[in-house]
């Protein structure tokens, strides 16, 4: 049996770049174009392989506490890899962005893995922001980047597989999950390696 | 803001503390449309936690002195003939007499700043750094931080460095630089990755090493490490917020840990106390006698109720002179008084005393050796967990967000809408107040207690084993008659609120002077101040640790006031307290519980979600079996993995029997 690793993956962005449509894409394959701002939606999973590992993603959702600028410092926590979304027919999302991965240094865990999408990449004629112009700032920060089209599915795996790749293989030496307890889980068989 | 809100809400939150955050989760999940503001920029009010940097802006908010000027009254434009306005405090007033004091050596701290930490708030004076400057060309920063920030960490002027009157210094003093450097043996360039090094370096190898010292140039550098809670609680592991944070599937927000031991300050001496089976059997402290002494006592307390015989008699009286009665030697007394029951010895009687030792018992083996729980990263977790529920099912958040005033209708006399800083009306049914806001006409009437806080950061734990990992509870009690006891929690750096190589030690009291007169004494028996001096009993092993930097403050405790007692408040607001001086959460969870059955006695208290938060879509799509996400009421959640074996815990047969 191949090891499990949960990774907790939190998405950042503006409201309204598609940050629930690229997961829904991603766990659901599924795009719905009048997605209500995220309700009832806490996290989705969805495991992929990777290696011989299996990566179980955990993926956050803002809640919509990004619309007044009131994500909460437990939102970050204990996160392998931060999604930033930008929309790439409108400057400002890429402005904003900058000020997401601040953010996410000030209040991120140290290591965590950085990977930018361009959303909305089928309306290339309403384009504002260049590849290029996003894969130098990606290159500056050390992010993977992608331009991506939840609607329809474009490099919407591809992302989550760069995310994938990027995460550090795990150490055998280091209890990952450091004797915490979840509540309320029956087992807690977290990034066990099995041997 | 890009971001219009929206005007009608039904449920107007006003503070983010524990109490408010569960209603509002409360509200929201049985779908009521709820809007939660806090006009500070950080979650949780009084319950909430800061990095190191953080906290430094909140001891110099809370310094200041200055109340804030009038503002313009334009948005009593706003309200009508038929209204009138009840106004809201402009200004926090529940914090005061705030000190804090650095102990460790300060190396030209000049520029010192945390990593990654941002000038981010606008309204601060403005940092001189070319970064800053560049910032504030693009606006505000989505500020969710909890850290104000500030680019250079000044030291007030009431730090003192060491404790020898002498060495008073203000921090640009330049003249002891050259003492501070011999003194100190680690330079603040040193990289964190050098410092793992030694760390592990020096563990392995001769005990007899002094460990290194820290700085406070380390300390503000590495100060997003650290999660300094305002309030200094843990969660008994059957206690109400386990219950609702099970019950409500928040707990998958948090992660704990449990607390790893219980010590008593006894006869000038630390020691840890043994309260489970197996510690018991396992003392070195207890004879033999003393043991059978102690299963016995420990065996009938926890069915007490069982055998009336045994304490009827004794009903009236303090359960500590009901302890001398028993077959107990002194020591086991004490343990039991201040450890077990943690109850205080001048006014607690028979009944309360073996009530607290049985619920005690009862927490204890569920998920480790105490009966108690810390959430990692701290305390201050707790409500933005809630919150987050809140904001699943709909609620929306903002922070820096005041409110004017609350609108009442003359002729029904119930409060109408709110009106919020930017002069935008807000209308709802019910609204929740915490009580910080409420302004001192609405609280004239209102007599408040106050708890003694102390956070201090040290070097080594009060009680050093082999582990450096040990989460520890130690009550001191009363030095004279009459004083409260002190409560000890110190935290080490595996619960992700502080560095490594230090601890994080909070201190809590009831107030009879101000916090420092309170604890400085307690904290003096167990530290030392003086960082600067090296360790005089270096064979002896009895050295205390050292304090590296110290914070006093009173709190108020709103907690337990009569609702009559607040003038003029209309019947459909709802006043929240501030944390109180306990050490578990149940105040909180059941005022919480209480306010929501009133607003809506007809809908459940945070049921379990249903889907489709639930749902997981596994990789082939198909739907999951995975029990703990089944959507069943009857929520099977007690993690068998975390249940310790039988010779760790008085009771676990009782596990799977509840109702």
């Amino acid at each position: 049996m191949m090891a499990i690793r949960e990774l907790k993956v939190c998405l950042l962005g503006d409201t309204g770049v598609g940050k629930s449509s690229i997961v829904c894409r991603f766990v659901q394959d599924h795009f719905d174009h009048n997605i209500s701002p995220t309700i009832g939606a806490s996290f989705m999973t969805k495991t992929v392989p990777c290696g011989n590992e299996l990566h179980k993603f955990l993926i956050w959702d803002t809640a919509g506490q990004e619309r007044f600028h009131s994500l909460a410092p437990m939102y970050y926590r204990g996160s392998a890899a931060a999604v930033i979304v930008y929309d790439i027919t409108k400057q400002d999302s890429f402005h904003t962005l900058k000020k997401w991965v601040k953010e996410l240094k000030e209040h991120g865990p140290e290591n965590i893995v950085m990977a930018i999408a361009g959303n909305k990449c089928d309306l290339s004629d309403l384009r504002e922001v260049t590849m290029k112009d996003a894969k130098e700032y990606a290159e500056s920060i050390g992010a993977i980047v992608v331009e991506t089209s939840a609607k329809n599915a474009i490099n919407i795996e591809e992302l989550f597989q760069g995310i994938s790749q990027q995460i550090p293989p795990l150490n055998p030496h280091e209890n990952s999950n450091n004797g915490a307890i979840r509540l309320g889980k029956q087992t807690t068989q977290m990034s066990r390696p099995c041997c | 803001m890009a971001d219009n809100l929206p005007s009608e809400f039904d449920v107007v939150v006003i503070g983010t503390g524990l109490p408010e955050s569960i209603i509002a989760a409360a509200c929201s999940r049985s779908g009521q449309r709820v809007l939660h503001v806090d006009s500070r920029n950080y979650y949780g009010g009084n319950w909430a936690s800061f990095s190191f940097s953080g906290l430094s802006s909140w001891i110099k908010e809370n310094q200041q002195k200055t109340d804030i000027s009038e503002e313009s009254e334009d948005w009593r434009k706003l309200i009508l003939e038929t209204e009138e306005a009840i106004c809201l405090n402009k200004k926090d007033k529940t914090i005061q007499n705030v000190e804090d004091v650095c102990y460790a050596s300060q190396d030209l701290a000049e520029d010192v700043k945390e990593a990654g930490a941002l000038p981010n708030l606008p309204d601060f004076e403005a940092s001189e750094t070319s970064e800053a400057a560049q910032e504030s060309e693009k606006e505000c920063l989505p500020v969710e931080s909890q850290s104000l920030g500030t680019a250079s960490c000044e030291i007030s002027s009431e730090r003192i460095i060491g404790n020898d009157p002498g060495s008073t210094t203000e921090r640009k003093d330049a003249e002891m630089t050259s003492e501070r450097e011999n003194l100190c043996d680690v330079t603040s360039d040193q990289s964190p990755l050098e410092t793992g090094k030694t760390e592990t370096i020096s563990t392995t190898e001769a005990a007899a090493l002094e460990p290194k010292k820290i700085t406070y140039t380390q300390i503000v550098k590495e100060g997003r490490r650290f999660n300094i809670d305002l309030v200094s609680k843990l969660l008994y592991s059957r206690g109400l917020l386990i219950d609702l944070l099970m019950k409500s599937n928040v707990s998958r927000y948090a992660e704990f840990k449990n607390v790893t031991r219980i010590l008593t300050f006894q006869e000038e001496r630390v020691e840890q106390v043994p309260c489970s089976r197996a510690d018991v059997f396992n003392s070195k402290q207890l004879t033999m006698v003393e043991k059978r002494m102690l299963m016995k006592f420990l065996t009938f307390c926890l069915d007490y109720e069982q055998h009336p015989d045994a304490y009827q008699d004794y009903k009236e009286y303090k359960f500590s002179e009901y302890l001398k009665t028993q077959k107990l030697t002194a020591k086991l007394q004490h343990f039991i008084l201040h450890s077990i029951a943690m109850v205080s010895a001048a006014d607690s009687n028979t009944i309360e005393g073996l009530k607290a030792t049985k619920n005690f018992l009862q927490c204890l083996g569920r998920y480790g050796n105490t009966p108690f729980l810390f959430p990692l990263y701290g305390q201050g977790e707790i409500p933005q967990c809630f919150c987050r529920m809140c904001a699943v099912f709909g609620g929306i958040y903002c922070l820096r967000h005041s409110v004017q005033c609350l609108v009442v209708d003359k002729e029904s006399g119930r409060c109408k809408a709110i009106i919020d800083h930017f002069g935008q009306r807000i209308n709802a049914n019910y609204f929740v107040v915490e009580d910080s806001y409420l302004s001192e006409e609405t609280c004239t009437d209102v007599c408040y207690r106050q708890i003694s806080r102390a956070v201090l950061i040290t070097d080594q734990s009060v009680l050093k084993t082999d582990s450096d990992q040990q989460i520890s509870i130690l009550i001191v009690p009363p030095m004279e008659l009459g004083q409260p006891a002190v409560r000890i929690i110190e935290l080490c750096s595996s619960t992700m609120t502080c560095m490594k190589n230090t601890y994080l030690v909070h201190f809590t009291s009831s107030s009879t002077k101000t916090a420092k007169e309170d604890l400085e004494p307690v904290v003096q028996k167990l530290f030392t101040l003086n960082a600067e001096t090296e360790r005089e009993s270096k064979n002896g092993g009895l050295e205390k640790p050292r304090v590296l930097w110290a914070v006093y403050f009173n709190m108020r405790d709103s907690s337990g006031i009569d609702r009559n007692s607040y003038d003029h408040l209309p019947s459909n607001v709802y006043v929240c307290s501030g944390p109180d001086s306990a050490l578990g959460n149940d105040y909180a969870v059941k005022q919480a519980e209480t306010l929501f059955q009133e607003m809506f006695p007809n809908e459940e208290f945070c049921p379990s979600p249903p889907n489709p938060e639930d749902i997981i879509y596994d990789g082939d799509g198909t739907p999951p079996e995975d029990p703990r996400f089944s959507n069943s009421s009857n929520m099977k959640t007690e993690p068998l993995s975390e249940e310790s074996s039988d010779e760790n815990s008085y009771k676990i047969s009782e596990e799977h029997h509840k109702e």
